[in-house]
């Protein structure tokens, strides 16, 4: 039989709060983290708003906080959500074998000091042209060394592991939207497989700077409703107009399920099903017949050895855009068959924003929660149904109900798909 | 198997360089370098991306940065190699698996918007950056950087629907990636994994934050010299670009359908230091747990490696905590490995590193060859290994085990031996 992972331990911090108990309260409140941007001046911008995480206080989440001057956004949100989770997981990291404890983060390309960068670029074009050789001397000069090199994507799982001595397998993976995700679901194979036995896993991301809104503004993939920022993320809806950008980090602590026995610990739920596609379609779209995602989904389910009538609840990936809705719409209906209209089915990017690489592992977080509590979060902003989106997507207030298998769907740009399913821990 | 590196470009002119001792290293081409302090690197030459993408694809090669260009280059020569090119199976079945680093965005794009929105040279007019700067930037920008675009691209040009991921862990992203990609197909979620890396370090970014942290050789004036793995001589690593990808296969799916069949992947483990990451490099903490590991999934002694295909960063401090981390992993049998470092050839082609020691490592199984470390001139007493210099030397066991580590210690390690039916 194969090893059984558990998850005991969660930690969030997010738009909705710094900590997991705060972003559940404003998630069965149904409150928006969206507001105007103030990590820079986005006044010019076609987007002037996103989910940002106010008044973090990195310096209580590490035990050596004057070492982390230089430390990038993704490292200190990845090292604050580890912080809580490992606390919660009440693991003892001095009385584990940690060559067998390790960390798989989806955690985000770092971002550029970018006022610094740019005014190092500018000079260097002249004549319309750019000088790579002025921007070496320039470079040389001006750009700070340990700011650079924290950009590296390899750096958030390097601290994690650093922060908590873990010396087992060290990973991490982008596949956008998908990643944290996908990282938990590869954390989990390598415990089943019996590569580790604790896994520090999940994700963390910012693209709140100037040069991810401009990317994702020049893709016209984010919402412009500027003058409504909290009612800008309405998945599914039909007044949608593209996604909000928000920022945070989801932290879970995957255990081997003997070795969570044996050390007494609280058992939130087991991940039971894990599945993994590409649409091999196009880069910005998703297949319109959710035909990849339809496939991850139908993968997890076998992966957990359940059918789609057991799953009383779907967090969506639910961005809130225009094709990516009616795509993932589409994908359950295939997936589900007739069950799909019976579902609930929510998107809490709808309160959130889009937390990108980190948006998967915060849903899988809130699933345990909703498994937990027996609540299930809105989608807020769900106002006119659009004929293409008719499922139930818990409209606007948390729901009362009880939840033994939840699936959290996460599907990234560029066409990866994963699926998550996790259940109440029965031994 | 697919290879485009500093030292040639497919896995024939590769493992011809390979064994004649060629160094990719010269002064950087694609653009001046005078004003850097590392002035040279191993730069892939004469890759013409246009050839190996189908013509009703090319339009799409103005967004991919060059990371992704020499990644879709080499899967179509792993496609090509392994018969999959023209007929594939359920696509479902087949995933890819690719090691990426943070692609730096191309400077000449982004360098007029600079120039827009900055007043002099201390300040930046954000609100310009809103309206100006904006609109001179490309549509398509973002897509042309993110890491994991060469996953998409592959996925999308050849129709691979199965698992798809990339990893980022420096130069030990594809050797992770190809132990993933292993484990996909052990756990039965495909049959058929195109994996492998791809890394473009030639980039003035790139090099300048190469120079900043101080980690690159200095030996301007002879730059085929300067990357010496385990020489006492040898002042730091040489950033280099390139791709290689591996086509892994369950083996009954490979019998069936009569593949060639070059190895038999049989090891994987990964570990990590776990300790500062102030520290300038790592202390082989990662190495040793990836080792040990590995050897352990591969049910093999260390007596049965035939050689190590070693990271050889050729830096003191990097190239000294390998031999210690092999000296423990292996115990004495470490002072008689024979040991080869490919990045003596290559350089660093970070992401990619992994993925074209590996390729090296399976055409050493074929031939029976090792291909020997180059410039190794002067052994560094503190790095007690058996190293191969001078020219190839007979593979004696037909095992190999390769690895490679990132500066925090993040590790990953591979071995496989000659396919015996």
């Amino acid at each position: 039989m194969r090893r059984r992972v558990v998850v005991t331990g969660i930690g969030m911090v997010t738009p909705l709060g710094n900590s997991v108990e705060e972003t559940w309260d404003g998630m069965r409140n149904g409150r928006s983290g969206v507001a105007q941007i103030t990590h820079f001046d986005a006044s010019t911008f076609p987007t002037k708003f996103a989910a940002e995480v106010k008044g973090l206080r990195f310096e209580n989440f590490v035990r050596d906080p004057e070492r982390h001057q230089f430390t990038g956004r993704n490292s200190r949100l990845s090292l604050a959500a580890a912080r809580l989770a490992v606390d919660d997981s009440g693991l003892d990291t001095n009385r584990i074998d940690r060559s067998r404890f390790g960390v798989y983060l989806g955690a985000g390309e770092g971002q550029h000091d970018f006022e610094n960068f740019m005014l190092t670029l500018a000079p260097a074009l002249h004549d319309g042209r750019f000088q790579p050789l002025a921007f070496s001397r320039f470079g040389l000069e001006r750009l700070h060394k340990q700011v650079e090199c924290e950009q590296e994507p390899n750096m958030p799982a390097g601290h994690v592991a650093a922060q908590f001595g873990a010396q087992g397998p060290n990973c991490n993976c982008l596949t956008a939207c998908a990643a944290s995700s996908q990282a938990v679901g590869e954390a989990l194979e390598m415990i089943r497989r019996g590569d580790a036995d604790i896994m520090i896993s999940g994700g963390a991301h910012s693209m709140i700077h100037p040069l991810g809104v401009m990317g994702f503004n020049l893709l016209t993939a984010l919402s412009t409703r500027n003058d409504e920022p909290q009612r800008a993320s309405r998945p599914f809806d039909r007044d949608r107009d593209g996604f909000v950008l928000g920022e945070g980090a989801g932290i879970v602590i995957l255990e081997e399920l003997a070795h969570a026995k044996a050390r007494r610990a609280k058992i939130y739920g087991e991940l039971i099903g894990y599945g993994s596609t590409a649409d091999a379609y196009r880069l910005t779209d998703p297949h319109p017949e959710g035909r990849g995602a339809a496939k991850a989904i139908r993968d997890a389910f076998e992966d957990a050895q359940i059918s789609a009538t057991e799953v009383q609840y779907a967090n969506a990936h639910g961005t809130s855009t225009g094709g990516g809705d009616v795509a993932e719409t589409v994908s359950m209906k295939v997936a589900f068959g007739d069950q799909a209209h019976k579902v609930p089915i929510s998107s809490i990017k709808s309160m959130t924003g889009h937390l990108i690489a980190a948006a998967g592992a915060v849903e899988l977080i809130t699933c345990i929660l909703t498994i937990r509590d027996g609540v299930i979060p809105p989608t807020i902003n769900y106002e006119h149904p659009d004929p293409q989106c008719d499922l139930d997507y818990v409209p606007n207030t948390a729901r009362e109900t009880k939840v033994d298998v939840a699936l959290s769907n996460s599907f990234g740009f560029g066409g990866q798909n994963v699926c998550l399913v996790v259940r109440r821990f029965t031994a | 198997m697919g290879v485009i590196s500093p030292i040639g470009i497919g896995t024939a002119a590769f493992w011809e360089s390979l064994t004649a001792g060629r160094s990719g290293v010269r002064r950087i081409e694609a653009f001046d370098p005078s004003q850097l302090t590392t002035t040279f690197g191993g730069e892939v030459r004469g890759y013409d991306a246009k050839k190996f993408v189908p013509s009703s694809q090319r339009k799409n090669l103005k967004i991919m940065a060059r990371d992704i260009q020499l990644a879709v280059g080499t899967a179509k020569l792993a496609l090509e190699d392994s018969g999959f090119l023209d007929q594939r199976p359920d696509p479902f079945r087949f995933g890819v698996e690719f090691g990426a680093s943070m692609i730096p965005t191309e400077l000449d794009e982004l360098a007029p918007s600079a120039h827009a929105s900055a007043k002099g040279t201390t300040e930046l007019d954000h609100k310009l950056w809103g309206t100006q700067a904006m609109s001179l930037m490309p549509p398509l920008w973002l897509l042309k950087y993110l890491p994991n675009m060469p996953a998409c691209h592959i996925s999308i040009l050849y129709d691979l629907q199965g698992p798809n991921n990339s990893l980022t862990q420096n130069e030990a992203a594809s050797n992770l990636a190809i132990g993933e990609a292993f484990r996909i197909i052990a756990r039965g979620s495909a049959d058929v994994m195109l994996t492998g890396g791809c890394d473009s370090r030639i980039h003035p970014l790139a090099m300048v934050r190469f120079g900043l942290l101080g980690v690159a050789s200095r030996r301007n004036d002879a730059p085929e010299k300067a990357c010496r793995p385990f020489d006492a001589d040898r002042d730091g690593l040489v950033p280099a670009e390139g791709s290689a990808a591996i086509i892994l296969e369950e083996l009954e799916h490979a019998k069936k359908r009569g593949a060639k069949i070059y190895a038999e992947l049989i090891g994987f483990g990964a570990g990590c230091d776990g300790g500062s990451v102030e520290q300038g490099e790592s202390d082989g903490t990662g190495l040793r747990i990836a080792i040990q590991a590995a050897l352990r999934n591969a049910r093999i002694n260390s007596q049965d490696i035939g050689y190590y295909n070693a990271h050889g960063l050729s830096t003191v401090a990097g190239d000294r905590a390998e031999a210690r981390a092999l000296r423990a992993a292996i115990g004495e049998h470490a002072l008689e490995v024979p040991v080869s470092a490919h990045k003596s050839n290559l350089g660093n082609p970070v992401a990619a590193c992994g993925a074209i020691e590996f390729a090296a490592g399976v055409l050493a199984l074929q031939h029976g060859v090792i291909p020997h470390t180059i410039n190794y001139e002067n052994p560094d007493p503190d790095c007690p290994l058996s190293v191969v210099a001078g020219g190839p030397r007979e593979l004696k066991r037909p095992t190999f085990l390769s690895a490679n580590t990132t500066r925090l210690g993040q590790a990953a390690a591979l071995i496989a031996r000659k396919f015996e039916g």
